[in-house]
């Protein structure tokens, strides 16, 4: 096989490829320009990249707002999607070893009941839930919130965890077996550690969700001082409907962190995706 | 300590109801290397998963040395098992690899320091305790695999098929080192392999399984010689025992054998041969080894020989085997049931060894000499020798 000739056709292909891509950084572009220009020239002209650009915006944005302080809203957002992601890959994990590896009918329920769980839409459920939350002191802060957050996620992270470990040769365990570990020793030091990749699927994926989490967010936390980065743009964007210049300012506040950690981390959760388990 | 194995009246069902094994009595000595060697699906694997622990017996018993371990978790029964495809902590060092099974049992860490680095040094591995198994070769993989069996000095050693994954010329140097290391531990050993040179050239007794029977055990040239049925004496050798299907004759005071339009007579040295009396004008399965059908020339005429047409010819340099097409009727011993022969096509083939400066060539009418000493007489109903 070899490369093929940069033709006519090809060109047009990347030509293609190149246009649905600028389409898709419209927003983008936008989100960027606006958080730079002055609120008169932002809706002058929108489209125009403002020059000088405008930095005070993020100062401002920054500062702005009592409880829908930005800066406490993500710290809370950090300290909520890492406590929750923690939680949840332990004891997901463990969960999901016992589902997949135990014999009988109890854990093929089990793996049924979790799989409905991602089915279902919890959103019927959350009346009762607050109810029962509130009665339980768990709501307007970060218990209950990340109890939540572990509940609601549990079923997708015991299904990801599952399938990869019924993937996962039984050799590794029944070496360890043998050579005298007991099963949490076995699952600490040898299978959770194989489980590797699958963490990192997880962790991006559950991290995702609850760091854009909005709607339990806004019912739980709102005019609190918890409250997470979705739910204080949310009440910035009230507070501020006339200025979006502002408000794009404190959503690529809110995009920051996850885009840092994306750029710190990429390289090895690229390696987490595509290697596998190998002897 | 080493501590030898008893299995007594062991059988296991897996839940569907299929039966893996079946009353199986086995005794490995301490200090001994007992290979379990049959086709695939014979039992052998799970005969050493159950000894390990891994898989429960359904009935009869195990012992390690005098303790009854029919219940112990594989943690208690102080065995460490070679796995196929060797199962290396992929996450691990070599090190660490080995140091698992001591920091498991709390082994204090100068003593597991200690241990690792002599087994290390025992398997020629000092230099790669900082690389994980990925960075190894397959010899180096399988040496880690060995060394992380013997750190713990285990009671019992259990080997599943640990030469498979190897190439041909690195599973014999690691062959004859497995059998080294177990002279020097002097550690019970059983061993389990579906190759059937590896069993002969390894073990100090063999068993041999299929479909979850023991159909014989004992040292690898009595086998070899004394094969007890006809599964056994197929499946011991290679290239494997000639069947041919016999009606024994009485000449006068003697009893022949006729195979085709040929009569060979029963030497009455052969084992069988105060047996077959009983199996006069009754049908049997002769066994003859390729060495035991050999190039005519130079041999008395009056000496029993079969006559057949040369099919092919394969020279091995010393010898050459020669496959001839025979005027007798051919038996087919159907491997992986209990052994007991049927009935093969309408033309006998049998393989012959003749020396290799005998110029044969396809399509020659040969002669072969048969030593009716050393052929083997079956009972075609239940498979069984004839002695």
């Amino acid at each position: 096989m070899g490369l093929a000739r940069y033709s006519r056709a090809t060109f047009l292909r990347e030509l293609a490829l190149i246009l649905v891509a600028a389409v898709f950084c419209l927003p983008l572009y936008l989100l960027v320009a606006i958080a730079l220009d002055t609120t008169a020239q932002s809706f002058k002209t929108p489209l125009s990249f403002p020059w000088p650009p405008h930095f005070g915006n993020f100062a401002q944005a920054w500062h702005a707002g009592g409880l829908g302080n930005l800066g406490h809203a993500l710290e809370s957002s950090l300290i909520i999607t890492v406590s929750s992601v923690a939680c949840l890959l332990v004891l997901g994990s463990l969960c999901a070893y016992a589902v997949a590896r135990r014999q009988g009918r109890l854990s093929n329920v089990l793996y049924v009941l979790f799989v409905l769980g991602i089915i279902l839409p919890f959103q019927l459920a959350i009346i009762p839930l607050y109810v029962a939350m509130r009665h339980l002191g768990l709501v307007g802060n970060y218990a209950g919130m990340i109890l939540l957050n572990v509940g609601l996620l549990m079923p997708l992270t015991v299904f990801l965890y599952t399938g990869f470990i019924r993937a996962l040769p039984r050799d590794y365990e029944e070496a360890a077996r043998v050579d005298g570990a007991g099963l949490l020793r076995t699952y600490a030091r040898v299978v959770f550690p194989l489980l590797w990749p699958i963490t990192a699927t997880a962790a991006v994926l559950v991290g995702i969700i609850v760091w854009n989490e909005f709607f339990v967010a806004l019912i739980f936390l709102a005019g609190t001082r918890y409250q997470t980065l979705p739910v204080a743009l949310y009440n910035f964007a009230g507070e501020y409907v006339a200025r979006w210049n502002l408000v794009f300012a404190g959503v690529l506040i809110a995009i920051a962190p996850v885009l840092a950690f994306y750029l710190f981390a990429q390289r090895q959760l690229i390696r987490g995706f595509s290697g596998g388990v190998k002897g | 300590m080493t501590a030898g194995i008893t299995l007594t009246g062991v059988g296991k069902v897996y839940p569907g109801g299929t039966q893996a094994i079946s009353n199986l009595d086995l005794a490995i000595e301490p200090g001994e290397l007992m290979v379990l060697v049959g086709p695939s699906g014979c039992g052998k694997t799970t005969t050493l998963r159950m000894t390990a622990g891994l898989e429960e017996i359904t009935e009869g018993e195990i012992r390690i040395g005098d303790r009854v371990v029919n219940s112990l978790d594989p943690r208690e029964r102080d065995v460490a098992m070679v796995f196929q495809n060797y199962a290396l902590y992929p996450h691990m060092t070599v090190y660490d690899n080995l140091a698992f099974p001591l920091r498991a049992h709390g082994l204090a860490r100068a003593e597991v320091r200690k241990r690792v680095e002599r087994a290390a040094e025992l398997l020629g591995l000092d230099g790669l305790l900082g690389r994980k198994p990925r960075a190894l070769s397959g010899g180096q993989r399988q040496r880690v695999a060995m060394g992380r069996a013997i750190v713990r000095e285990p009671q019992v050693f259990l080997m599943d098929e640990p030469l498979s994954n190897l190439d041909a010329k690195l599973r014999t140097e690691m062959r004859a080192e497995i059998a080294d290391l177990q002279r020097e531990l002097g550690v019970t050993t059983m061993y389990v392999t579906h190759d059937q040179v590896e069993a002969m050239t390894l073990g100090r007794r063999i068993a041999v399984l299929s479909g979850g029977v023991l159909q014989q055990q004992g040292p690898p040239q009595q086998l070899y010689d004394e094969p007890a049925n006809v599964f056994v004496a197929t499946f011991i050798g290679s290239p494997a025992m000639n069947l041919l299907a016999g009606r024994i004759e009485r000449d006068g005071d003697a009893l022949v054998c006729a195979l085709g339009d040929r009569r060979v007579p029963v030497h009455p040295a052969n084992r069988a041969a105060a047996a077959l009396a009983g199996y006069t004008g009754a049908e049997v399965v002769v066994g003859a080894r390729p060495e035991h059908l050999t190039d005519s020339a130079g041999s008395p005429p009056d000496r029993p020989r079969l006559k057949g047409r040369v099919r092919f010819v394969e020279l091995l340099g010393a010898e050459q085997l020669v496959q001839l097409e025979l005027d007798a009727i051919p038996v087919v011993a159907e491997a992986g049931t209990n052994g007991l022969p049927g009935r093969g096509g309408s033309r006998a083939f049998a393989l012959a060894r003749f020396a290799s400066e005998t110029r044969v060539s396809p399509g020659d009418l040969v002669e072969v000499r048969v030593a009716t000493g050393r052929l083997r007489f079956f009972d075609p109903k239940t498979g069984r020798a004839i002695r």
